[in-house]
């Protein structure tokens, strides 16, 4: 058999076991995939492993370390280095998919199987892993446990740098210096051609006259030291050529540190947005039962209010920079986007969403919203806010569940406003939950000591609580739409309370959690 | 039509105030529209409103006119702009004083600037409004009780007793009263021995009745009638 088809052989080998998929994609996700659950645990076990050996190292500058300790850094520590270099380089990228591409590419265009291409190709990406910055750390970390070269102890110092790996937040940081790659090379390369140029000229003038410089390395090296500001004085110029290169120098570095720091500074300052909303999405992936909320309005914002008192947790969105930042401020979870935008969605996971409110103050918008998250998700709860009769017709056929029309509020309080003044105190004390009185639902669990009792019997009065009365029939889902629901208002004291009613009540937080308490109790006691 | 209602003037027929028209009209109050807007006035007509008047929101002469002309006791400042609403309420009570003046507002800021500007009763719709999706979320069932407390159910009322002297509520412990006799639900008392302080009855204190403190309630209209006549029969 050919050295080719043991190659392809083995590739589509490799292609059809299921086993080695799953080990591979879990070797990736443990390595790669922030979201994946075990990542954490981990990082923190590379972290600990991280520097427990720096800690070794700086004992071990004074005093002879114990010989457990040094096994455990020399073989232990390396030995999961090595490992986990290994399995990223081979989780970097499928060598068998390479294989199999050009097989097939072969087989179509009836050619050869190029298999010098094939290993070419393999090894270069492969290498491109090998050259990778953080690869290049990952094996220099491993290198010091060679400890017969004194030089590569040094490298232990990379083993610090393998933190980068584990911190999001460091990685951030490189990721923002990234974005100036072509400011920080030209002004890498501009300081080294000066400190090279500045070095060689006092190396040239004062090599003789100087005791302090010596070889053209003490040159660079004062050079640096003067450009960069520093200035030790360990090594200062004594000739009058010297002393002129100094004058320039310290010119030219004055100049190269305000043009560095301006390189970062801008760097971070056009990233910082795009951070920001990073690191909400980022919280928002370990959310679990969230509502998203478009548009902050004056209504969002009381909404907000409630759903933080109760400890819900949510995401706004909006358009504007402002008010965004508003939202922030108050602690909100709120992040700069465009809700009708396809993008906005794309990394939202729509089975943790409970509802999602469309609350801008666009009637046009709210309508392309509402399309917009439908086309994601045909099942989540979808509230919208709505002006009128016909634009209610139009959200409903944009997909909203449920409209909420404010407008129509000063209808149904305009009568009663007149009628009834203190139905608007009523209401808003109970709804607003105004000195501490809430009203509640509870639902009678099967099995509890409420079933098939009357309401004499329960004397609800007992436990510090208003029974407003109980809805039966319900299944209370917002998902669930037309219902046969039956309210039964401030019922008859022989009226039989059955399992799963609700019961309406109204009463103090604590009265409230008291008698769900003992209803849950007994329902479990029974059953 | 049968005897109306008293008659309503209602500044404004926008967003908000074609809603209060409409519920007004169909409770049978005998409803006025004012609006300076020809376009919400063309459509107050297409909506069957006969009495729409045109008026310049800046002119008090033209604003007292109407108000003398017709002799209006209670009005509703619902345009859309809320500050043309703080104005009007600041005109009407600058003039007149015992009228009675009904306000819409978006926000807390403005709910203020209407308090201070007199007005008499503000409907807070976004508070409202945000009270109602979070209960809708949150609480679906208590939504559906309250919207057949407060809205569907047309027997269902909510009313202040200011409990007269001698009846049998007067010098009483709330507690050894059983409310449930006369299907009535007490849900708070505010107390003038105490301030005036409004006390929900779930606060659960032994509270002494007196005459002239004033039980807020709820029940069915007719359980309601009874219950105040008991109440009233009792004093004698």
């Amino acid at each position: 058999m050919k050295f080719s088809d043991i190659l392809i052989k083995f590739a589509f080998f490799l292609e059809g076991s299921t086993k080695y998929q799953k080990i591979k994609l879990f070797f990736k996700n443990l390595l790669e995939n922030e979201s994946f659950p075990y990542k954490k645990y981990f990082d923190y076990f590379m972290i600990f492993l991280v520097l427990s050996s720096v800690a070794i190292l700086i004992e071990e500058v004074r005093n002879p370390i114990d010989k457990i300790l040094y096994i455990y850094d020399v073989y232990f520590v390396t030995t999961f280095f090595l490992i986990e270099y290994i399995l990223r380089f081979w989780v970097y990228n499928d060598s068998h998919k390479i294989i199999i591409e050009e097989f097939e590419t072969s087989a179509f265009l009836e050619k050869e199987f190029d298999t010098k291409r094939v290993v070419k190709e393999i090894f270069k990406k492969k290498f491109e892993y090998i050259t990778s910055p953080l690869a290049i750390i990952d094996l220099l970390a491993i290198l010091p446990s060679y400890r017969e070269f004194g030089i590569l102890r040094i490298f232990i110092l990379f083993r610090i740098f393998k933190l980068i790996r584990y911190s999001h937040t460091i990685t951030q940081f490189f990721e923002v210096l990234k974005s100036k790659k072509v400011e920080l090379y030209t002004l890498l390369f501009f300081v080294a051609f000066v400190v090279f140029v500045s070095g060689v000229s006092i190396y040239v003038f004062e090599e003789k006259q100087n005791p302090n410089i010596s070889t053209l390395f003490d040159a660079l090296y004062w050079a640096l030291v003067t450009m960069s500001t520093v200035g030790f004085g360990d090594i200062t110029p004594v000739t009058q050529e010297g002393r002129a290169i100094t004058l320039i120098i310290i010119v030219v570095g004055v100049g190269l540190i305000s043009f560095a720091t301006s390189i970062i500074v801008s760097a971070f300052s056009e990233k910082m947005d795009e951070i920001k909303i990073d690191r909400v999405l980022y919280k928002i992936k370990d959310l679990e039962n969230f509502y998203i909320i478009c548009g902050y309005t004056n209504l969002s914002s009381l909404l907000a209010e409630k759903l933080q008192r109760e400890d819900e947790n949510f995401v706004i969105i909006d358009s504007d920079e402002e008010k965004v930042s508003e939202a922030q401020s108050n602690g909100y979870l709120a992040y700069n986007a465009d809700a009708s935008n396809q993008e906005t969605f794309k990394t939202f996971d729509f089975e943790k969403v409970k509802a999602v409110l469309i609350l801008t103050k666009k009637e046009i918008h709210n309508i392309y919203i509402c399309l917009n998250i439908r086309s994601f998700s045909k099942d989540v709860f979808l509230i919208s806010i709505a002006s009128d009769k016909i634009s209610e017709k139009k959200l409903k056929l944009a997909g909203a569940n449920y409209l909420i029309s404010p407008h129509e509020f000063a209808g149904m309080f305009a009568s009663k406003v007149l009628e009834q003044p203190y139905v608007i105190t009523a209401v808003n004390d109970i709804l607003m939950a105004r000195k501490n009185a809430l009203c509640e639902q509870i639902e009678v669990l099967a099995g509890s000591f409420l079933e098939n009792k009357t309401i004499e019997e329960i004397d609800i009065e007992k436990y510090k609580l208003v029974l407003f009365g109980v809805l039966r029939g319900v299944e209370v889902d917002l998902k669930s739409k037309e219902l046969k629901r039956e309210f039964f208002f401030n019922p008859d004291k022989d009226f039989v309370i059955l399992k799963s009613d609700i019961l309406i009540v109204m009463g103090y937080s604590i009265s409230i959690r008291y008698f769900r308490k003992l209803i849950t109790e007994s329902s479990i006691k029974d059953g | 039509m049968a005897n109306k209602k008293e008659k309503i003037l209602i500044f404004g027929y926008g967003k908000y105030g074609q809603f209060v028209a409409k519920d007004l009209r169909l409770k049978n109050y005998d409803v006025y529209i004012a609006e300076y807007n020809k376009r919400n006035i063309k459509r107050a007509n297409e909506d069957g409103f006969n009495k729409v008047i045109l008026v310049d929101i800046e002119n008090d002469n033209e604003l007292l006119q109407i108000l003398y002309d017709n002799g209006f006791k209670k009005i509703f400042c619902v345009l859309d702009n809320e500050e043309e609403n703080v104005y009007l309420t600041i005109t009407f009570k600058a003039i007149i004083e015992d009228i009675e003046v009904i306000s819409i507002c978006e926000s807390r800021k403005s709910e203020r600037k209407l308090r201070l500007a007199g007005v008499n009763k503000v409907i807070d719709i976004i508070e409202l409004a945000a009270n109602r999706l979070f209960f809708l979320l949150e609480k679906p069932a208590v939504t559906y009780a309250l919207d057949e407390i407060f809205f569907n159910d047309p027997n269902i009322l909510f009313e202040k007793i200011v409990i007269p002297k001698n009846s049998f509520l007067d010098g009483v412990n709330i507690n050894e009263i059983d409310f449930r006799k006369y299907k009535i639900i007490v849900i708070g008392v505010v107390d003038r021995e105490l301030g005036d302080r409004f006390i929900f009855i779930t606060k659960g204190i032994k509270h002494k009745l007196d005459a002239e403190d004033i039980l807020i309630i709820t029940g069915k209209q007719d359980d309601i009638k009874s219950f105040k006549t008991k109440l009233n029969e009792s004093t004698k």
